[in-house]
Formats: structure tokens, sequence, C-alpha cells
């Protein structure tokens, strides 16, 4: 399997888009702040994307998640890369796909807030569009024009990476010739009320696999690529899809299994459908959520499948975890690496866990990396892999 | 490029709702029999161990019920089985739960409730249930929900040449979303599709997606006022056009739902 990554953008508190993101990681500029979510007096950091409040003009479609992935729609030069293919190809011909886990419900919560005296939905707020999960394939088929297939792919936090398998298999079928695939999470209460009563939330910046960790900080983000078939477009950003792995722990809702046993699946198939051997693989953008649990279960599987050269890091702590979003936001920032030549640093770490021996450091590197990985780990055990190579 | 022949064979069939407990009582149904006079409690999966099960909302039940009926009448173990779960708008009886404690004075959600409230709660409880480490989607398309998860079962099942298991539930709307959304019926169903050269028993069914501007979808054979309103409010049971194409062996051999604005997707038995 090949396929071409022909644009891609992201949208983060780290960075309105790709080139304010390379910014930040260059000078390990952070976006999380103390907490501010209108409504939530939690004792916890957030990378909330601060120009979101100014997108109050779609109407209908109007929910927070939507503006975010408009706002995204708008960087980097995604837009012109999806009208180029709809004119090449026809509307029909091009597929969409999103990750989301929250979809619209910051709105169904909003809605809930301003019910009527008989605890009824306010006009405003009958939009059957936006309070579903399918929203953000709805809205974004509605603002790019594509009029193939759209998919929603709601596995929580591994959501937006696995919108690149699926894409990659349509493609692959030949019932599509281009799709682009995106991620969209945002922040609300469901999911900082959510975390917080499962105690994960921490009260200071997160700090992936450090020795001191005390949990995660939750942010919001959107992203997009265009995937085609390798070699359909000569305008490619010179970074292939090469190998995807997707499985399922069989453990337990909201714990990942304590041998790590879906995560190591997923990331050898994801090798093996590339051909790649461990010792191959240049980089790893890790789940590192800054979870007790997550991080010692990635980091031992890391240090037990991958020799010490391929380095690793956690970008985390650059914009939160940005759940059904962090999947694509972790993508692109890994196959950004095959044209910046800069392994991201793991921001935030000064001590690594005493129980951990794998390759990661808090400064940047420079290297000429050819295969890249990134890890995506959602509730339910849901694992996917993502492999990306320079295209031959 | 042309599309790949997207064929798969159907071998197992499962299926749920307030009026029937398997696919051969929807099948009596779909075939002019009168309603039972009582409705159905449940559904009670035992594969989830009691205690989970307990605290298992309805969605996980139905879609796991369904899955486990889906299994057995193919006779296949479920931990061979790659899934896709889908669901056109997810568990509002938990979306209901946390917006009403989010919008109240006291933000405390239950632990529990908020990992189940995560769209991929039944592919979750399902591999968990079954021990599968296979891939497990879970997946979204509002009305088109069913022709979208088919198409990308049957393309996953030629293009990684997988045994498939695919799930549809829908359980009705909690009351504040009601005007907006409607469906007022439970109801699941699931197919076992295997790769063609696969050495059991089925149906084979080939997909074939073609642009088509703004297609409807077919009439049902059936004119039962509980089939044919199920079919039109319940995004899960617009599966029922192609259940009485699989029904019926001597009837007509294709049915062609709408996929996308701009496209529809024909399936036929081959």
């Amino acid at each position: 399997m090949k396929i071409d990554i022909i644009d891609y953008e992201t949208c983060s508190a780290a960075g309105l888009n790709l080139k304010a993101l390379r910014t930040s990681l260059k000078h390990h500029d952070s976006g999380l702040i103390k907490n501010n979510l209108p409504g939530s007096d939690l004792d916890t950091w957030i990378g909330i994307v601060e120009q979101l409040s100014d997108v109050n003009d779609l109407g209908r479609w109007q929910s927070r998640n939507n503006a975010l992935a408009a706002l995204g729609y708008e960087q980097g030069s995604i837009r012109q890369t999806v009208s180029a293919v709809i004119t090449q190809y026809g509307a029909a011909r091009v597929g969409l796909i999103m990750g989301s886990s929250t979809s619209s419900i910051d709105r169904t919560e909003t809605a809930y807030t301003k019910l009527d005296e008989s605890g009824q939905l306010t006009e405003e707020f009958k939009q059957p569009l936006v309070h579903n999960p399918h929203a953000p394939s709805l809205f974004m088929a509605h603002l790019t024009g594509i009029t193939g297939p759209s998919l929603t792919i709601n596995t929580a936090c591994s959501s937006s990476a696995k919108v690149f398998a699926t894409g990659a298999r349509w493609l692959e079928s030949g019932i599509v010739d281009a799709v682009l695939v995106g991620g969209v999470d945002t922040l609300c209460l469901s999911v900082l009320h959510g975390f917080n009563s499962l105690q994960l939330l921490s009260p200071n910046p997160c700090k992936p696999f450090d020795q001191h960790r005390d949990g995660i900080n939750l942010g919001e983000a959107s992203g997009f690529a265009v995937l085609q078939r390798s070699g359909e477009n000569s305008n490619s950003s010179g970074i292939s899809l090469t190998g995807y792995g997707e499985s399922s722990d069989a453990y337990h809702m909201s714990h990942p299994h304590p041998d790590g046993l879906g995560a190591r699946l997923s990331m050898t198939q994801a090798l093996e459908q590339a051909k790649r051997q461990a010792a191959e693989i240049d980089y790893i953008n890790l789940h590192g959520t800054s979870s007790r649990a997550n991080d010692l279960i990635e980091g031992q599987l890391i240090s037990e499948l991958f020799p010490a050269t391929t380095q690793c890091s956690s970008t985390k702590a650059w914009m939160g975890h940005t759940l059904g979003a962090a999947g694509i936001t972790e993508a692109i920032i890994a196959m950004d690496t095959l044209n910046t030549n800069i392994i991201p640093g793991s921001k935030n770490l000064e001590t690594l866990d005493e129980a951990l021996s794998l390759s990661i450091k808090a400064t940047d590197q420079h290297k000429v990396c050819q295969h890249v990985m990134t890890n995506s780990f959602g509730f339910g055990g849901n694992n996917c892999t993502l492999l990306f190579s320079r295209s031959e | 490029m042309q599309a790949k022949k997207l064929t798969g064979k159907i071998a197992g069939i499962g299926a749920w709702g307030s009026y029937f407990d398997s696919w051969e009582a929807l099948q009596q149904l779909l075939g002019g029999e009168p309603l039972p006079e009582t409705k159905n409690k449940g559904p009670k999966p035992t594969i989830i161990p009691a205690n989970e099960r307990r605290r298992a909302p309805l969605p996980v039940r139905l879609a796991v019920e369904s899955s486990w009926q889906a299994t057995q009448s193919a006779g296949l173990e479920p931990d061979t089985l790659t899934c896709v779960f889908a669901s056109g708008l997810g568990d509002t009886e938990l979306t209901d739960y946390m917006c009403k404690t989010l919008a109240s004075e006291h933000k405390e959600l239950s632990p529990t409730k908020f990992h189940n409230s995560v769209h991929n709660a039944p592919a979750g409880y399902w591999t968990i249930s079954t021990g599968t480490m296979s891939a497990a989607n879970s997946v979204a398309g509002y009305e088109e929900s069913v022709p979208l998860t088919l198409l990308e079962a049957l393309i996953q099942c030629v293009t990684e040449h997988k045994p498939m298991l695919v799930t549809f539930y829908d359980a009705p709307v909690a009351d504040v979303l009601k005007p907006i959304l409607s469906n007022q019926e439970t109801f699941a169903f699931s197919l076992v599709i295997l790769p063609v050269d696969a050495e059991i028993e089925g149906i084979e069914v080939t997909a074939e997606v073609t642009a088509a501007e703004q297609p409807n979808w077919p009439a049902l054979q059936s004119n039962s006022d509980y089939i044919t309103s199920m079919y039109a409010d319940n995004p899960s049971a617009k599966i029922l056009c192609l259940a009485e194409l699989i029904a019926t062996s001597n009837g007509s051999k294709s049915v062609t739902m709408p996929l996308s604005q701009g496209t529809s997707v024909s399936f036929t038995r081959t």
C-alpha cells in the first residue's frame, strides 16, 4: 500500500496553522494556559484556541466544534488543494472522513442551559445536523462541496488516526480518487468534567514520561490532510502513508492493557504493512498523555520493540491532549519532521520515569528522517498506529 | 482508477428489536406476520459478565446481543472477526444525562457513565467480552449510516481480505432531543461478512458505487406500520431494505441506497 499525502494543515493552541506550530515547536512555546473555559472552575491547564470566539457566523451549523473545523480549513493551502481535486475528479469522486470524539456535544451542552420553561429546546438550538455524532462530516461536506461518501469515525482518542486507514482503503478500492481526512475536537464541559471524574486531569502543565507527571491537560484542535493513490498527483508533499495498524485491547473501557498487548499489535501491524523493521523507524510521536498508566505502559513497550536509535517524544505539552483530534495533530507533527528535519523534543520532560529506558529527550534533534510513526490510543481499548515515509 | 469488485459473503445475521429477538422473528414480521402482543424486555446479552451488563447502557446491550447472534449463526468465534459498529444517533440517553448534569450547579459526572458515553462503547464492550483484539471501528453517518458502514466493511473485507462483523444499532431518543431526532424505536442488526473464498456458505453480495444526484431511499415491500415507521425514523433500520433482499431469494436481486449527496450504492445478490 502506498498513499501520498498531498497537503496537510493543523490548528491548535500551539499554532493557528502549520507555520505557527512549527515556530512554537522550534521555540518551545507551549499554548497551555490555566483553565478559563466559561462554566468550569476545575484546577487544570488547557490548550484553548483563542481565535475560535470570532467564528460565530455559521447559522444553523453553529457549534464550537464546527467553528474549529471551519477555522482550521481556512489555514494554509488546504482549501485550495481540496478545490483542485474537486475540479479535477468531480465532487462525487472525492471522499470525506472526519474523526471526532465530541462531535458537537459542546452545542448540546449549551442548548441544555437554554431550555425553555417546559424543558424544551429553544428555536436557536433545533439543529438536527449538529446534535448527532456525524456532525463534523455533515458540516465539512457542506463547507467543502464534497459530494462523495462522507463518514465520521468516533473511536474516542484514536478517531482521527483511523481516518488515514479508512481513507487509504477507500482509495485502494477505487471508490474515490482523493480523500479529505480530518479530525476536530473542542474543549467543552463534558470532556473536562468527564476526565476529572476519572481523576486524570493535572493541576499543572503536563509532563509526559516524567517521573513526577501527575495527569493530563485537555486541548482542542482541528487538522486536515488530502490523500491520493501514490503517483497520481505531482503536487504531493513528498510524504507517503506506508503503513497503519488498528487493534483492540480487549481489556477495559478506560484503562490501557497492563502489558500493552493491543498497542503492540497496532505497532507491529503498521511495520509489517510498510515492510519495515523497527530499527528503520527514526522517530515516533508517542501517544504520551502524561497519565501515570499510559506513559508507563507505552514507554515500556517502545523499549521492548524499538532500538535506542529510534527517537521518541510526546508533544502533548504544546497543545494538550486534543482527544479525537490528537491522531491527526500528531500524525502531522510526525510527518512534518520529514520536511523540517527537526525531531521535536518531549517538552516538559525533566526526569525520565525511573521504570523507563527509551530514547526520549526534552531537546530537539536535527536529523534527516526516512520513516516516522505515531501512536493513538483511545477509550474502549481502541488503538491505531500510522507510519509515514519519504515518498520514493 | 476503476473500482475493485466489492463482493462479500453474508454468513451470519443477528437482529433485535421491541417485537423480534432474532433474525428468524424479524423475517416473520417482514413476511407479514402480525406483531406479538407484548414487547420484548431486554436485551440481556449473556456474553457480557453480569456485573458489567447491569451497568451497560441500552445501545451497548443491543449491539452486543445482535453481534453475538450473528457470530453464532455463522458458527465463527467472535475473536476472529474485525468489527465495524455504527449508530446514526449515538447514545442520546447518556448525552441527556451529561448535558443535564453539566447544566446544573453540581457538575460531578459518574466516571462509568462518562466512559460509557463514547460512541465506541459497544465496540469496547464487545471486544472486552469476547477477547477480540482485532480492529474495532465505530462510525456514524446520520441517515446514511447503513450504506456507509456496509461499504466500509465490504472494502475492508476485500482490500485486507478480512472476515468482518458489522453491527447497526439505534435506541429511542431522549425526550429533550425528540423534536429534532425523532426515532422512538429500538433496533439492532448484525451481519458477518466473509471474503468470497471463505469455506463457509453464505449469500454473496456485491456493492457498487455510482454517481447520483440527491438519491432517495427505496420503499420497502413490507406494509407493516411498525416496520415502515422504524425504517423511516431509525437510522439503523435503513438496513431493512437489504434485509428484505436477503430474506427472499426469489424476489428482487438488487437494492440501491443513497450514499451521499452525489452518490448511491447498490447491493446485488450474485
